[in-house]
């Protein structure tokens, strides 16, 4: 079985969030970069399946600048056994759906049995890509799964629904499987894993190599952000101000007019 | 401007709320007819009371296939409804079932995909949306092109509360499905529950590290006579179990004094505790969201603050 993992490489999550120039995006020049953080758990379910030994090979898959090398090698280094990096001018600011129409481009050349990718990504927060290239397949998916039981000819995953409930569904291979976070405990990158990764193959491809610079670019965006800002504040908190004793006096003394002391 | 079709949701036998607050989306674009879609098994009653209720001429795919949520069903009722309606514009509550479904339908009609939306408008030749980006640190203002999915995050509008003309009309679709329901599982009950504390004391990724949840965040809750909960990067990385999970997957809490120490203020824990009577921010950023429904913040590091109000609780209590 093939398993292909979609990964996004976006702002470390304590990465200081400055407007860029034009005002459409955040300023990413000097700032630092990770695996999306639900990523690394769909990396993870793929190599549980990698070492149970019914996975054959983990291509793991991300569209980016330059950059994206970093996080294509680290989950190589977690264990993955390739990666196949969308470099291309044309895929930068690409929206969802032109992002899943390469995706599932790659998906298609590689025959992949099974789509594994992140329920959400950290930057944009869209939850909008793994379903979209599903669609794309002709694949069953299920999104925001915490557990998978695989067995020859299908999966059954649990998804998370509201309030802790879990909804159990079966999903005929081939499928794909967006991973919620804590779905599993992500392994780190060893340093024998680290000095393997150097000799794995990274393949990089551009549009054209997929066959779709004319169907998945940025100029075929059917969505664009306009405007990016700091939300106007609203009806804020009574920010207390003073040295640590006299804001601590200050709360001590709110928590006896709310009677809890 | 054009259709647009309002997907229904329902929840313990009737629809939810967050239908109606798409339903007041929907009337809040200019021009636009409002249609409405109630997809499931026994559904003919809801669908009129949807109709009547806001989303005027409603569709309905009523059929024992879609008894229980299927995501298949579900994309090929919403795409049959789609075109039946002429439907320029889908929305789509962005909750577990939203996110699941609403992304395949704009991959199937090819069209603009945009979500978790907290206000949408008309735009030139297509829609005008604002959603949270960055976990709600920041805005984004967005507009598609054409025929556009979009979903609405659950709360952001107020529900619609008038009536409206129109009835059920049957849609019908072929709604083979590969994937398949097998069960609901609720959660187990444990011997943590939250929402019985008068006070929680809350730590999020920023206490950073296992071992000082014990160290300080559990003293000022035992010293306050509370419980200690966590925001959900806590209990992903295994720092502490689910019940303490406060947030839309894990508890739902209103105690008398919520405390929030290292807990940024995304949309998924605000809806766990911002029912809480008086709300203690504390966090080094002073843009973090956490301080929009706070009633008192302190900007400052938790490990000054938090053991400080311990000692000064303990002290104030003689
Ligand atoms: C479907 C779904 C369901 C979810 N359900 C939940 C849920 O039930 N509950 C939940 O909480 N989340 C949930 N989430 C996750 C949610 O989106 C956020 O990722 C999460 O709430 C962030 O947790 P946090 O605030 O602890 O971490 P972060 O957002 O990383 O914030 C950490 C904060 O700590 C501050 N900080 C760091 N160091 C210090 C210090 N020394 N002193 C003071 N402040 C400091 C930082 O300024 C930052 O604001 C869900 C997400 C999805 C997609």
């Amino acid at each position: 079985m093939k398993v292909m993992v979609c990964l996004k490489q976006v702002p470390h999550q304590d990465a200081r969030l400055d407007v860029n120039g034009d005002g459409t995006w955040i300023q990413e020049d000097n700032i630092k970069f990770e695996i999306n953080s639900y990523d690394t758990y769909a990396v993870e379910e793929a190599l549980k399946l990698k070492d149970a030994g019914s996975a054959d090979e983990v291509i793991v898959v991300s569209i980016g600048p330059d950059r994206v090398t970093q996080a294509l090698r680290t989950a190589l280094g977690m264990g993955a056994d390739r990666a196949i990096h969308v470099n291309d001018d044309a895929a930068a600011g690409t929206d969802a759906l032109a992002t899943a129409k390469i995706l599932a481009a790659v998906a298609k050349e590689e025959g992949a049995d099974l789509v594994f990718a992140g329920l959400m990504a950290d930057d944009d927060n869209a939850s909008a890509i793994p379903p979209m290239v599903a669609e794309l397949l002709g694949f069953p998916s299920a999104t925001g799964v915490v557990a998978t039981d695989f067995s020859d000819a299908s999966v059954k995953v649990e998804r998370e629904l509201e309030g802790g409930a879990l909804e159990v569904v079966d999903l005929p291979k081939p499928c794909l499987i967006a991973i919620q976070s804590g779905a599993n405990q992500v392994r780190y990158a060893s340093l024998k894993g680290i000095m393997q990764a150097k000799k794995k193959p990274v393949d990089v491809k551009t549009l054209a190599d997929l066959g779709v610079a004319d169907s998945a670019s940025a100029a075929q965006n059917k969505t664009t952000i306009n405007k990016i800002y700091v939300p106007p504040k609203g009806d804020t908190a009574e920010i207390l101000s003073g040295s640590t004793d006299e804001v601590v006096g200050q709360l001590v003394t709110k928590i006896k007019e709310l009677g809890l002391l | 401007m054009g259709t647009v079709l309002v997907v229904a949701e329902i929840q313990n036998g009737a629809i939810r709320e967050a239908s109606y607050e798409l339903v007041a989306a929907a009337q809040g674009i200019d021009g636009a007819e409002v249609n409405g879609l109630v997809i499931g098994s026994g559904v003919g009653e809801l669908a009129s009371e949807f109709a009547s209720k806001g989303a005027g001429k409603t569709y309905v795919v009523d059929d024992a296939a879609a008894e229980n949520y299927n995501v298949d069903v579900w994309s090929k009722a919403i795409k049959a409804a789609a075109e039946a309606s002429g439907a320029e514009l889908i929305l789509i509550a962005n909750t577990p079932t939203g996110w699941d479904v609403a992304p395949r339908i704009a991959a199937g009609l090819d069209c603009a995909f945009t979500s978790d939306c907290i206000k949408a408008g008309a735009g030139d030749g297509g829609y005008n949306f604002v959603r949270r980006v960055f976990n709600g640190k920041l805005d984004a203002e967005v507009s598609t092109s054409g025929r556009t999915v979009a979903t609405m995050q659950p709360g952001a509008i107020a529900p619609f509360e008038g009536s409206s003309d129109g009835g059920a009309e049957a849609v019908s679709a072929d709604l083979s499905a590969g994937a398949k329901f097998v069960e609901i599982k609720v959660a187990e009950s444990t011997g943590v529950d939250l929402t019985k504390a008068d006070v929680i004391v809350s730590g999020g990724r920023g206490v950073g590290d296992p071992e000082k949840f014990p160290e300080i965040i559990q003293p000022l809750a035992d010293v306050l006579g509370g419980a200690m909960g966590a925001s959900r990067p806590v209990v992903d990385a295994g720092w502490l179990d689910h019940p303490y999970q406060v947030g839309s997957s894990g508890q739902v809490v209103a105690p008398k004094l919520y405390i929030a120490a290292g807990i940024s203020g995304a949309i998924q824990h605000l809806v766990g505790m911002k029912a809480s009577n008086f709300i203690v921010a504390i966090n080094k950023d002073p843009d973090a969201p956490i301080f929009e429904v706070a009633d008192i913040g302190v900007v400052a590091d938790l490990f000054d603050i938090v053991p400080a109000l311990t000692e000064a609780v303990g002290a104030a209590k003689g």
